[in-house]
């Protein structure tokens, strides 16, 4: 008896133990990336031979950084405006009306995501060349949009399926109309939820590369896009500084998805 | 004036059918119950009503207008759903003024106006509570007074009184009939149970797999079922089955599985022949029970016609099992085998015990009889 609840107790041990080592090594790259970002010569080695923050000046003094940020910046909050906007009407959509539409929709949304990217990407480029849109950041909102798009949508239907439809019921008939219903009353209940799935779209925008290499010319150049430029040319330590940059915001932004998701419950435990 | 008139209603959903041909007026002010059995389509057809359903076919006209296609925002009806439905994200207060803000009612007039319905249904002083910290009964409430507030000529209640305790239901049931008797509207009551019916409804309709069969007052429904569906889901019956084995004027001859041939006295003619299967109804509230077997009526398996044209029906059979149900003992009788079960009032003193063997009698004329495709036949 004692001796099971012990080997019970080492196996636990031991898969915690080796669940952490296989964390830590997926994320150990990350922290090469970060400690880097911080070295004090012109070379990229790990680690560092002194330490110092004269790349993360030369990152704000860089003209050609700053525009690829603010661009990486402009093109997420489009793709998550578009991508949240088209998911939440799809699955809101099914959920009121479940026609013969409505059961080919999930297949049809999730199309973007099992091409590959390159395939998407340069039959993109030739497509927005036809209709005029080659070089502007809606090209590469657009591009993004088909991949933030079905997260945004399969985030919504779990977060659909949780509500309770009789409300919308309730609002109708106390004489809401359907714009009014669903801003009064849905959107209270699902709010965190686009919020959770806009911010999946933002961060997807930031770190895709393939298609915004196809789709993006200099005045529109994006982070990654750039980082890779960069690489081919000298690999120094400012590619670790942006990168850096990416993941601080990747990180801030899925803690203010927990914060979001976790309000509710952080009120109670703090009233 | 009718209130509302549902014609010829059907509701198909694929291949099911969940209302078939439900034709009613509703009069104007009138408290009307839809009673049936889960499935029976009378959520359904309530959300018809309300505009939360559209009909397959059919016409619905509130106050004399075709709402038929008209959206559920567009009717003047209001329901309270059987989960209540109150918005969490709002106050109590917020969810009553709810349909007064869609009406585009100044601020200080719908907080007035629902204070007011509060107060009305016992919540005042809960409306800065958030509804889901609420007790069913009080989430009862507040849902009452949210549909209440918006003044509509029809109050849709779908099954709201199904998630309540026992107690609480019947308080409920009488505060429902008093704010039905103050306000004069229209009410259509959705439920299952049959009690909460003959307690709320000046008219009961009973719906069963889609059909609206019969409707009527209480008494009308409970004493003079349209068929056996009615007469078996309204209270407990025994139904007996039997044969005809002879039609005379005035009377039908039937042999039953009890053993025992029975005379149905009828003053009209009742469309039956030789050799016609009928169901006998016998309700517990028309059998009595008398000790001595041998009762000098009974001479073997004749039943005597009395004179006023009504028959005295005996049987003799053993008592197999007391049931005490407090304010009833339900005695479990063997006939010649066949089981059925005659009551008397719990304050009986003559305690009856299993194994005893008694009698059962009743007047003919209280017998209901029934088709083999259920429908009644008219003695």
């Amino acid at each position: 008896m004692s001796s099971n609840l012990r080997r019970e107790r080492l196996e636990t041990a031991a898969f915690r133990a080796g669940y952490l080592a296989l964390l830590a090594l997926m994320l150990l790259p990350l922290l090469v990336v970060v400690v880097t970002s911080f070295s004090g010569t012109g070379r990229l080695a790990f680690p560092p031979e002194s330490y110092s923050l004269m790349w993360y000046v030369e990152f704000l003094d860089s003209v050609r950084w700053l525009d690829a940020f603010t661009n990486s910046i402009v093109i997420g909050v489009g793709t998550a405006l578009v991508a949240t906007l088209l998911g939440v009407m799809g699955a809101f959509g099914q959920e009121i009306d479940d026609g013969s539409l409505g059961s080919i929709l999930a297949p049809l949304v999730l199309i973007p995501l099992l091409i590959p990217p390159v395939i998407l990407g340069i039959t993109l480029l030739m497509y927005f060349n036809e209709v005029g849109l080659r070089g502007s950041y809606a090209s590469i909102v657009l591009a993004h949009t088909l991949w933030a798009t079905p997260l945004v949508y399969f985030v919504m239907r779990s977060v659909f399926s949780r509500f309770d439809w009789q409300q919308l019921d309730a609002a109708q008939d106390l004489g809401a109309g359907p714009v009014q219903s669903f801003v009064h009353v849905v959107l209270p209940n699902v709010k965190h939820g686009i919020f959770v799935g806009g911010l999946l779209a933002f961060i997807i925008s930031l770190q895709e590369f393939v298609m915004a290499l196809f789709l993006s010319t200099p005045s529109t150049e994006t982070i990654p896009v750039l980082a890779w430029t960069e690489i081919r040319q000298a690999l120094d330590p400012m590619v670790s500084v942006v990168s850096t940059f990416l993941i601080v915001i990747s990180v801030v932004g899925i803690l203010l998805a927990v914060v979001a998701t976790n309000l509710e419950w952080l009120s109670k435990q703090l009233s | 004036m009718s209130e509302i008139t549902l014609t010829e209603l059907e509701k198909r959903y694929g291949e099911t059918t969940a209302v078939e041909d439900v034709s009613v007026e509703i009069r104007d002010g009138e408290l009307l119950c839809l009673l049936g059995p889960s499935g029976s389509g009378k959520s359904t057809t309530l959300r018809m009503i309300a505009g939360l359903e559209t009909p397959t076919s059919g016409e619905i006209t509130l106050a004399g207008a075709d709402v038929t296609d008209q959206p559920a925002y567009e009717r003047n009806t209001s329901t309270v759903f059987q989960d209540w439905a109150l918005f969490p994200h709002k106050t109590v207060l917020e969810n009553v003024a709810f349909g007064l803000k869609m009406r585009d009612v100044p601020k200080e007039e719908r907080r007035e106006r629902a204070e007011a319905m509060l107060e009305r249904v016992q919540m005042g002083g809960y409306g800065d509570e958030d509804p889901t910290t609420l007790s069913g009964g009080q989430k009862q409430r507040v849902a009452l007074a949210r549909s209440l507030a918006v003044n509509p000529d029809v109050l849709l209640l779908d099954e709201p009184l199904s998630n309540l305790d026992k107690r609480l239901r019947e308080d409920m049931q009488i505060e429902l009939r008093e704010i039905h008797e103050d306000l004069e509207e229209t009410f259509v009551h959705v439920t299952h149970d049959q009690d909460e019916a003959f307690t709320l409804a000046d008219r009961i309709g009973i719906m069963d797999q889609g059909e609206l069969i019969q409707v009527g007052e209480p008494t009308e429904v409970y004493e003079n079922p349209a068929n056996r569906f009615i007469e078996g889901f309204l209270g407990d019956t025994n139904f007996v089955d039997s044969e005809v084995v002879g039609v005379t004027d005035g009377a039908i001859r039937v042999e039953t599985e009890l053993g025992y041939e029975l005379v149905l006295p009828t003053d009209r003619d009742p469309d039956v022949v030789e050799g016609t299967e009928l169901t006998l109804s016998l309700r517990p509230e028309v059998l009595s029970i008398e000790r001595d077997p041998a009762a000098d009526a009974v001479e073997g398996d004749e039943q005597p016609v009395l004179a006023d044209g009504s028959t005295l029906n005996a049987v003799v059979g053993t008592i197999e099992n007391v049931l005490y149900r407090g304010s009833t003992v339900r005695y479990s009788v063997s006939v010649n085998g066949t089981a059925m079960f005659a009551e008397r009032t719990g304050a009986s003193t003559d305690a009856l015990t299993a194994g005893e063997e008694i009698r059962i009698e009743w007047d003919g004329t209280d017998v209901l009889a029934f088709r083999a495709d259920g429908s009644r036949v008219t003695l």
